[in-house]
């Protein structure tokens, strides 16, 4: 726990469609959820009335299923771009922080910095970024024909890429606008500082030709759990979240993060640790229970087969039926099977069984106060610091959240009872950071 | 001869306004760059005076690099990004059509396809492209670059990204998406056409990650002055933004731009809507006032910037109250050069007053009546299917221009009835472009 943090923190994970894979075929799903703005900004108010830390925009810059057939049983063939969403979202909101993923493989600093500064100007300090550095191997071929690059190779270029868009953050200092209608003065160029940045991948001016940003630098979030990611994260990530489903890789996870991060000398307590989390509520046990296995019924069994092959490429399954174990897991760059990884006990399970986990995306079906239970001890026990919710389904999922999960937390003094700040950065209890020139 | 019914006016927004120094007026907010509230304001009023779209400027870089005058030359060293801002306006704004400036020279078509799509669902059929290519060196500094690619070589990569783009857009057909829950299908694979791009330029695979705009396309707006940058337009601008100085010189435009359209077999061709710089009053008096209160905020130093500019030489040192002094020699062809000179000294300017009619340029500024009769005389003798109009000042000038103009321009029957819920496209009678399969296909490769 952080000190002086009683309280866990928590986030919206907006996948529109719904976390897992079928729920969007409930009788009470909103199906057309992914490009329905009035209804995903009525989901956001419905996250600020709990005083929620943050919007979380996941992306891809590619089809994130490959077979056509399985992808278009799922809801992840369309979605917005998160930067202009949460620039739409910003205008409706005033809480809540705007967390919006970006690629450092197939982006370009200046446009980054730029879109993440505005977006913090525009939301008046609630900007986040999540930091990938792309997961999907076809991404590449939105940008090219170039293979997709080997993780070392990305996150060279990542930690190239944060350097030049600090710099470009921290072009004026916060002191530099003058607006002096008086003398015609706008800017004191003696603050100015041109990013002047020859690196081996970027060669970048500057200024960027925004003020800076009203949290200094929006936050930075972050999911790296190979040891060059956690590396990466625990350095510059300040929200970092991960897939553990099981308590004690969770703990693991938790100490090696914050013990990292204190060898590269930051306080731990300013890097936060969020579960990804996907609470299936009812009002009791029996009832959630039933309710994912409804929404197991109704997968496809090409989505089946797709959601455990489609990660583990190299793995071969002919002969096997949905009933066997997992035949042996080969080595794999692919990011993807990291997340399969994350996921406890595989070799106990069967292929349908370890389907309907990633289905579900690590869905936790539960009445509100076993949900809460839960919660709570993860947070007691070192964890995780708040968690990212990634709901089954819109509205439901969320709403039984709100209306049920949130007070049982308030009522346990686990949970704030209102935004204690104005910024993201405030409302996380995080630093604000000089300018790097300084 | 008049084209069209209705006169088309799109509102010219750079924070604050055009006028570099207008942020030094009392009623200009001097954050208006970074402030949503502020532009959320001028949105509104555009809306409610009927203006077809807002229209955004923007450039990759603060183009000043001279200290002394880029930290007087006021909010363009502070502004958001135009795409984020936008989509920020979407659910503030009801029914005006949001135009957008991105440069092809400096971004990847996977990326702006997304997000002009993107903006066009959250806006509900509002989005808008300004296609432009890039000015500046500044802009090639911040990516990678020494100077900026040659005119020619911009317009090929321009034309390639356009197709690029528009491939991409039409990933899907337009009743792809579904959701049927009783079948379990989201879209049907027979409506998705990746397109697998392989140009000069560019190799792209689609699908985009969103279905087909609303609009089909967002409309595609561009301000190609050279040969080559009109051809482009001709090929692919539904709108066309230009500078004419006056009626017979934008009529010859107009009608060039009309044929060079139909001569690659687009029917209708472009909107022409000439740029109009305007300060309105309720009569000349009050507007030339404002005029003045707008031009006493001019700053010496970025006065001199731009008349060295015009000048083709250094005239920061000259004194502002004199006459223009004699000019040193210069190789450099400027037609601006000759004219200025002449001006000054067939009329006796001081270097001030030269300084300030050059930045004023061809603004307008009259009672709502002579604003109402340059527009109508414009329209009438096709010179003009609409305006861009440009204020100075915001939200000043524009409030007068919907409050005093507008009116005008509806009593003589010039404009349109709004009607909420229609796309830019419906509103400007602008055909909806069918779904193309492409050329060739990620699914054929494979």
């Amino acid at each position: 726990m952080r000190a002086g943090v009683p309280t866990m923190s928590l986030g919206c994970f907006l996948q529109a469609g719904g976390q897992h894979v079928s729920a969007w075929r409930l009788p009470d799903a909103h199906a057309r959820a992914s490009l329905d703005f009035p209804f995903l900004a009525e989901m956001a108010g419905l996250c600020e009335q709990a005083y929620m830390d943050a919007m979380f925009l996941p992306d891809s810059l590619a089809a994130w299923v490959g077979d056509l057939d399985v992808m278009s049983r799922t809801t992840r063939g369309e979605h917005f771009e998160p930067t202009t969403m949460l620039g739409a979202l910003s205008a409706v909101t005033e809480h809540i922080g705007l967390v919006a993923t970006a690629t450092s493989t197939y982006n370009h600093p200046y446009h980054v910095a730029r879109k993440f500064a505005s977006l913090d100007h525009l939301s008046k300090g609630r900007a986040g970024w999540n930091l990938v550095t792309s997961l999907v191997p076809a991404e590449s071929r939105s940008f090219g024909t170039a293979p997709f690059p080997s993780r070392g190779e990305r996150y060279d270029r990542a930690e190239e890429f944060l350097e030049v868009v600090r710099k470009l953050w921290d072009s004026y200092s916060d002191e530099a606008m003058l607006r002096n209608r008086e003398t015609g003065r706008y800017y004191d160029p003696a603050e100015l500082h041109l990013a002047e940045h020859h690196g081996e991948r970027f060669r970048v001016r500057g200024p960027l030709n925004i003020s800076r940003p009203p949290q200094g630098h929006p936050v930075i979030f972050q999911a790296g759990n190979s040891p060059r990611g956690r590396d990466f994260a625990s350095r510059n990530g300040e929200v970092l979240f991960t897939a553990q489903s099981a308590l004690d890789e969770a703990q693991e996870y938790y100490r090696d993060i914050k013990s990292r991060a204190a060898a590269a000398g930051r306080d731990p307590d300013d890097v936060i640790i969020w579960r990804g989390f996907a609470p299936l509520v009812a009002p009791t046990q029996e009832e959630a229970d039933r309710l994912e296995s409804q929404i197991n019924e109704l997968l496809h069994e090409d989505v089946i087969w797709d959601l455990v092959q489609g990660p583990l490429p190299n793995v071969d399954f002919s002969g096997c039926t949905l009933d066997d174990p997992l035949p042996a897991l080969a080595e794999s760059a692919d990011g993807r099977q990291d997340l399969l990884h994350g996921m406890a006990g595989l070799d106990r399970l069967s292929i349908r069984e370890i389907a309907l986990m990633a289905a579900g995306g690590g869905v936790v079906a539960g009445s509100p106060t076993r949900i809460a239970d839960e919660l709570q001890e993860w947070f007691e026990s070192d964890g995780a610091d708040g968690f990212l919710l990634a709901f089954p389904y819109y509205p439901t999922s969320l709403r039984l959240f709100v209306d049920h999960v949130v007070p049982e937390l308030q009522r346990r003094g686990l949970y704030r009872t209102g935004y204690p700040g104005k910024t993201l950065r405030e409302n996380l209890g995080l630093p604000r950071p000089q300018e790097v020139w300084r | 001869m008049r084209r069209n019914d209705f006169v088309r006016l799109c509102a010219f927004i750079k924070p604050g306004g055009s006028y570099a120094s207008a942020w030094r007026l009392p009623d200009v907010p001097a954050d208006a760059g970074v402030s949503l509230d502020a532009v959320a304001r001028v949105a509104r009023t555009a809306e409610r005076g009927r203006f077809d779209a807002l229209f955004f400027p923007d450039t990759l870089a603060m183009p000043w690099t001279d200290q002394e005058v880029a930290h007087r030359h006021g909010l363009i060293s502070d502004v958001v990004d135009p795409i984020v801002l936008v989509a920020a306006l979407a659910p503030l704004t009801k029914n005006i059509g949001l135009m957008v400036t991105a440069s092809t020279t400096y971004n990847e078509p996977y990326h702006l396809a997304r997000y002009f799509a993107s903006l066009d669902h959250l806006s509900g059929g509002r989005a808008g492209w300004n296609l432009v290519t890039s000015l500046t060196d500044p802009e090639a500094w911040n990516f990678g670059r020494d100077t900026h690619l040659d005119h020619a070589e911009r317009l090929a990569r321009a034309e390639e990204f356009y197709d690029v783009v528009c491939g991409l857009w039409d990933s899907f057909t337009d009743d792809a998406f579904v959701y049927d829950k009783e079948s379990g299908r989201v879209f049907h694979p027979e409506g998705v056409f990746a397109p697998r791009h392989r140009g000069e330029h560019f190799e792209v695979d689609g699908p985009l990650t969103v279905s087909r705009p609303p609009q089909g396309r967002p409309v595609i707006a561009q301000a190609g002055a050279s040969p080559a940058g009109r051809k482009l337009a001709a090929r692919v601008a539904d709108l066309v933004f230009a500078i004419e100085a006056n009626r017979e010189a934008a009529a010859r435009q107009a009608a060039e731009l009309r044929d060079a359209a139909a001569a690659m077999g687009r029917e209708g061709g472009p909107l022409f809507l000439p740029a109009l710089t305007v300060v309105p009053g309720r009569t000349r008096t009050e507007a030339e006032d404002a005029m003045a209160r707008l031009e006493a905020t001019a700053d010496p130093t970025v006065m001199l910037a731009n008349l060295s500019f015009y000048l083709g030489c250094d005239a920061s040192q000259f004194p502002l109250d004199e006459p223009l002094p004699p000019l040193p020699p210069t190789n450099a062809s400027i037609s601006s050069r000759d004219r200025l000179v002449a001006e000054a000294t067939a009329e006796g300017l001081t270097v001030r007053e030269l300084a300030l009619r050059q930045d004023r340029a061809d603004t307008l500024v009259g009672s709502a009546e002579d604003v109402a009769d340059h527009i109508q005389e414009w329209f009438e003798s096709g010179a003009a299917d609409g305006f861009t109009v440009i204020p100075p000042y915001l939200p000043g000038a524009l409030d007068d221009f919907v409050d005093l103009v507008v009116p005008e321009l509806d009593r003589r029957g010039l404009l349109r009835p709004v009607r909420d819920g229609e796309t830019l496209r419906e509103r400007l009678s602008l055909r909806r472009p069918a779904h193309r399969v492409p050329a060739r296909t990620a699914a054929e490769d494979d």
